[in-house]
């Protein structure tokens, strides 16, 4: 018991003081769309995609983040800098829409900007029922999200057993036709207020699993869901900032400065 | 590997395997079919670093089943009839085990060969449990959603008070198609699809896959790569092992002792990310070779392999030498030897009752079976054995990253390949996962295209043992024999 303490007490404070700094200089970061215009006939990136995330139209690409497992391919492959990495870990939205990048003038002046998040009744405490319906990656995630690094729990942020006690349905996975049923009785069995919250890609769209004949084409097809966070999977910052923009809190975040790598530029110096 | 091909007449199937089962090491490792007109086995001989492949046709549609005699395959079986609509006749527990009631009857999605024989019965999908029956019998049923961040499945307890009688497991719930989908997508893309089969086993996924790939181009990859592909799987390794040992902790109540683990799964994943740009080293390995060089300086990863290495050795022994830990674990959740070898267990679990068996001694992937590597035995086959194994892999698994870190060899990552795939090939990938033997075949048609992609994972085998291990034990056990398992949901349903 003594020996236990002594060995914790040595441990020192692991736990991050700021929240959401974008990733180490390590990491593959999610992709961004540039002002830069496409070179004329290019197609690359949408050739190397996956998941046929992206779509090239003469000069303009849009890329929709909620299908991007973030393979880095495209970001690799574009010549124009068009589509770069971003290291942010602010990538959570509240719309799907918002998840489509485009560098289509015409396109980027239609999309309206969502209006101010005001706090809501979650601000202070989220109480939330995590039903994992895929390969378990972003469990992991949100396993260490509760670690002594993150600690999202100092933030009012509790994972529950019960839907009973739940705010939000958070589901990760891209929902198949065998977990359906069980994912909306959860929700049924929730008392409002409530919100779905759709971790990780597979959750917003299906992700590599798309269109098949499992039916798994994420939880945004089956319920109305309040909070899209990209990745595969998602970075513990990414889920926490996902959660915060559902409390309504994401301004504790350290300011995102939301530069991309430009790889042309470097090299050009 | 690229496998022979052996027809074998469903007639002395029974008598065949019998005989390649008399050499003890010897292994029944996969059992599937091609488009529903044939059964296909996949034998290995460890032995003599040898697998082949057995054919054999079925006739209108059905044949006897292999379970009563080789009860390991009594999931496989139900899975044919799942997925290709083939019926072993007398199979003792004929139900479905991957698509569950929302599919209906007569569905079979992989197969593609005509549906043959008038007699045909349509099953249905409705899953019937096992009844026991007594005075003071009562039935738990838990899940397909658990109460902790978890992947799904259905567990159904029959107790006779806090005693387990049986225990019947139901899955599926994650279903997602994917041996379908590694058919369809284009194959230089497939091993995103190899990568979603089991997220917390993305390395060792995509290098089956690249590996049967290879395989069917009969190419090598480059010295580097190989040495990387190897430092990823250890790191895999490393960092699931840790947080599967925290977990035993944190189920028994020593909070403190799992977010430490927790922390150093940390540390693994930040490795893997200094490896390959991503916590989980997802979009790294690629056949042909890795996807890029080590983004982090290799000294710095040293540095954390060190550091952990030191930091564990005080650690593990709070777990492993603690009076009342133990006696959760000691004797509990036990799996006999030669159950172990009767139901073909693998990994972790099978090492843990004593089964010698690590394909890393056996079979081309990475630097291995060149790459001397030791492995983790012990006979006793309950929780504090799995977890001892653990910890000891977890060791040796960081003296091997130290090992080829320190000694990379230079030279390229990747090699070009064609576009095309050789026609009318057959080809595996055996890895050991961090939960143990993994298995991918790929077999291509006339034109060169992947017509079926079988998958075979480490869990497939072992699932069957919690229902083994708990037997006449407290139910308030089963969360730590579970724990002490750490089976993948997502892997086994695919």
């Amino acid at each position: 018991m003594l020996r236990i303490l002594s060995y914790l007490l040595g441990q020192g404070v692991a736990t991050q003081r700021k929240y959401c700094p974008p990733l180490s200089a390590e990491a593959r970061g999610l992709p961004v769309v540039t002002d830069a215009p496409c070179s004329e006939s290019c197609n690359a990136c949408e050739d190397v995609c996956p998941t046929k995330a992206i779509t090239v139209q003469g000069k303009n690409v849009t890329l929709d983040l909620g299908s991007c497992i973030g393979c880095s391919l495209c970001y690799q492959a574009c010549p124009t800098d068009t589509i770069a990495e971003s290291k942010s870990t602010q990538r959570a939205t509240r719309t799907r829409d918002e998840l489509l990048l485009t560098n289509d003038p015409v396109l980027r002046a239609q999309r309206k900007s969502p209006e101010p998040t005001e706090p809501n009744m979650f601000r202070n405490s989220l109480h939330a029922r995590v039903v994992s319906t895929g390969c378990s990656a972003t469990d992991a995630e949100i396993g260490a999200s509760g670690n002594p690094i993150f600690d999202i729990d100092r933030l009012g942020i509790h994972i529950v057993a019960s839907p009973r006690y739940a705010d939000a349905l958070m589901v990760t996975g891209p929902v198949s036709k065998g977990m359906q049923t069980a994912v909306l009785r959860c929700y049924e069995a929730m008392p409002e207020p409530k919100c779905v919250v759709a971790l990780g890609t597979c959750a917003i769209s299906g992700g590599v699993h798309k269109g098949g004949y499992a039916e798994a084409n994420g939880v945004t097809e089956l319920l109305k869901t309040s909070i899209f966070v990209p990745g595969c999977p998602p970075h513990p910052w990414m889920i926490l900032y996902g959660v915060l923009l559902a409390m309504g809190r994401q301004d504790m975040c350290v300011p995102d400065s939301q530069e991309p790598v430009l790889k042309n530029a470097v090299a050009a110096k | 590997m690229k496998l022979s091909t052996r027809t074998v007449p469903i007639e002395s199937l029974q008598s065949e395997i019998k005989a390649w089962l008399e050499e003890p090491t010897n292994r029944i490792s996969m059992l599937t079919s091609i488009d529903g007109a044939q059964l296909v086995l996949l034998m290995l001989k460890p032995s003599e670093r040898h697998a082949e492949l057995w054919v054999s046709e079925v006739k209108e549609n059905r044949y006897t089943s292999l379970t009563l005699s080789f009860a390991q395959l009594h999931w496989a079986e139900r899975a044919m009839w799942d997925m290709f609509g083939i019926v072993p006749e007398g199979h003792p527990r004929l139900k479905p085990v991957l698509l569950q009631d929302p599919y209906p009857a007569g569905y079979y999605p992989l197969r593609t060969a005509p549906l043959t024989g008038a007699d045909l019965q349509v099953l249905d999908r409705e899953f019937h449990f096992l009844e026991v029956r007594g005075d003071g019998v009562w039935q738990l049923p838990v899940g397909p959603i658990h109460a902790g961040v978890i992947e799904p499945g259905h567990f159904r307890f029959s107790l006779m008070g806090e005693y387990i009688q049986n225990l019947e497991l139901k899955f599926g719930y994650v279903h997602r198609g994917l041996e379908k989908r590694m058919t369809e997508v284009p194959w230089q893309k497939a091993s995103f699809v190899a990568e979603a089969i089991a997220g917390d086993t993305s390395v060792a996924n995509s290098l089956a896959f690249a590996i049967a790939i290879e395989s069917l181009l009969g190419v090598e990859v480059p010295p580097l790569a190989q040495a990387l592909r190897t430092v990823a799987l250890e790191i895999e390794r490393v960092a699931m092992h840790t947080i599967d040992i925290g977990g035993i902790a944190g189920d028994i109540g020593m909070l403190g002792i799992l977010q430490s683990f927790s922390r150093f799964r940390g540390i693994a994943l930040g490795m893997g990310e200094g490896i390959a740009g991503a916590r989980f080293m997802k979009a790294f390995i690629a056949p042909g070779g890795v996807r890029a060089e080590p983004r982090a300086p290799i000294s710095k990863v040293l540095g954390n392999v060190k550091n952990m290495r030191e930091e564990l050795k005080r650690l593990c022994p709070m777990l492993l030498e603690n009076q009342s830990a133990i006696e959760r674990m000691d004797g509990i959740g036990k799996l006999k030897h030669a159950l172990a070898n009767e139901f073909g267990m693998v990994g972790v679990v099978g090492r843990a009752a004593g089964v010698g068996y690590d394909t890393r001694r056996h079979y081309k992937q990475g630097l291995y079976p060149n790459l001397d590597c030791p492995i983790a035995v012990e006979p006793a086959g309950d929780i504090l054995a799995r977890t001892k194994i653990r910890a000891k892999e977890i060791f040796n698994s960081l003296d091997l990253i130290e090992r080829i870190l320190s000694d990379l060899p230079t030279g390229a990552i990747k090699i070009d390949l064609p576009d095309v795939l050789p026609s009318d090939s057959v080809a595996a990938g055996i890895v050991e996962g961090f939960r143990g033997e993994l298995i991918h075949v790929a077999f291509t048609d006339e034109s060169g295209k992947i017509k079926r992609y079988a998958i075979k994972d480490p869990s497939w085998n072992n699932w069957t043992c919690i229902s083994i291990a708990i037997r006449n034990n407290l139910l308030a056990d089963f969360p730590l024999c579970n724990k002490s398992l750490a089976l993948s949901y997502s892997g086994n349903d695919l």
